[in-house]
């Protein structure tokens, strides 16, 4: 599953051991094709790592503070720390490649 | 929304005869390109080289095809694809705002020769102050300074929307003619060399000065296949592809000058055909499991 977060609630992002943030916006074609290739991925790596997704246009600090200049971008964290990114829609394949580059 | 079995992006050879292909294994087919066809079959003098039509003008081939195309009850659907979304077992084609999606079983990529000049820097920079759609990222640019490089004149309106949000709009025309943009738009007439930046994109430089700025958008009529199709492997410009016209995505194929060289008319359009056979295919193995 993955979970929608406020700026209000990032400290539970930063809780995980292993975390995706998935900034977004209603208004954007390729976030609205990424949701159901995050949502599947997320349901085989569940209990490995946690998914959120945080909206732009509700999150402004939280996308200032991440520096978010193209969206979709997907955050990845380890313990609260960013240890990379991915902008844009990726396929299925490309992004479990990326996500094991980070947390394998 | 219905989903097509086969949908070809393109209006060259490689494309109408991969529509030509399927349709004639009774597929349902989605053409999508300019309905004036190809520039490249339209503008060719004279073609001494293709089977079954000897001494043609481009314009005689143009008509030729559309005949053909007509008789074969193949229509174009006349709009740029903006960007397709490999979803897994279909592909979801964006023509578009965010409304206009097209979804179809497979894709044959029939799109011409890939651009292969972009500007220092652009890679580097793509999704870190770099965009191709103003529409799509002018949002997150709000109350900043921005660039928007316009290769056609259908571009300005990208420049005007994006001036209702940031604080300036420089633009860039690469093109000759009228310039017809909002007030608030500052008009340049110079060429860019490169983009500058640290973590992201913070200075275009032309051949006339250098401009600071937080977001630069880059709109060409001809984007990187790559980008066109995010996840597609490529080798070198052209599109990585297997004597079937297979991609690295399954359910995608690529034909014509997009899969590499030699560039003729009846190498695309041959594999257009093998593409589209090789769709075909694919469509009834994934049907039997
Ligand atoms: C002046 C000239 C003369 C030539 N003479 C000869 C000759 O005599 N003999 C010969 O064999 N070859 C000749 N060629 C080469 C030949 O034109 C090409 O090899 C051939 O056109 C390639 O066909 P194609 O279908 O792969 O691509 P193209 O013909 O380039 O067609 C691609 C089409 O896809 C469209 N497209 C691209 N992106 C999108 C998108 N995102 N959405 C929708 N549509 C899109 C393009 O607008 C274009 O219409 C000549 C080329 C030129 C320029």
């Amino acid at each position: 599953m993955v979970n929608v977060i406020h700026e209000a609630e990032f400290g539970q992002v930063k809780a995980c051991a292993a975390a995706v943030v998935d900034f977004s916006a209603t208004w954007c074609g390729p976030c609205k094709m990424l949701a159901p290739v995050l949502e599947k991925i997320s349901e085989e790596m569940k209990g490995k790592v946690d998914f959120f997704k945080a909206d732009v246009d509700e999150n402004p600090n939280l996308a200032r503070q991440f520096a978010i200049q193209s969206i979709p971008a997907l955050i990845f964290l380890k313990n609260g720390e960013e240890v990379g990114r991915e902008i844009g829609f990726k396929p299925e394949a490309a992004v479990k490649s990326a996500l094991q580059r980070v947390f394998d | 929304m219905s989903r097509y079995d086969i949908a070809v992006i393109g209006t060259g050879p490689a494309g109408l005869e991969a529509a030509l292909t399927a349709k004639a294994r009774n597929k349902s087919v989605l053409l999508i390109g300019s309905a004036e066809l190809s520039p490249k079959v339209a503008k060719a003098h004279m073609i001494r080289n293709y089977l079954g039509l000897p001494n043609v003008s481009g314009g005689e081939m143009q008509a030729a095809f559309l005949r053909q195309m007509e008789a074969a009850g193949i229509k174009i659907t006349d709009e740029r694809v903006k960007n397709v979304y490999a979803m897994g077992d279909y592909f979801v084609l964006q023509t578009g705002e965010i409304d206009s999606m097209l979804e179809a079983e497979t894709l044959i990529l029939a799109t011409g020769l890939p651009l292969s000049r972009n500007l220092p820097g652009e890679d580097r920079f793509l999704g870190r102050g770099v965009s191709y759609c103003a529409t799509c990222d002018g949002a997150l640019y709000r109350g900043k300074r921005t660039a928007v490089i316009g290769y056609a004149p259908k571009e300005e309106d990208e420049a005007d929307f994006l001036s209702e949000l940031a604080a300036e709009v420089l633009y860039f025309p690469q093109y000759t003619g009228e310039v017809r943009t909002a007030p608030a738009v500052k008009v340049i007439p110079e060429k860019p060399v490169e983009i500058l930046g640290g973590e992201s994109a913070r200075v275009l430089k032309t051949d006339g000065g250098e401009y600071e700025v937080d977001g630069i958008f880059i709109l060409r009529d001809n984007i990187a296949p790559d980008k066109l199709v995010p996840g597609l492997e490529l080798d070198g410009t052209r599109v990585k592809v297997t004597p079937q016209m297979e991609t690295n995505i399954p359910g995608c194929f690529a034909a014509g000058d997009i899969a590499g060289p030699p560039y003729q008319y009846i190498k695309a359009a041959g594999q257009g055909n093998v593409a589209a056979l090789a769709a075909v295919d694919y469509l009834a193995a994934k049907r039997k499991e």
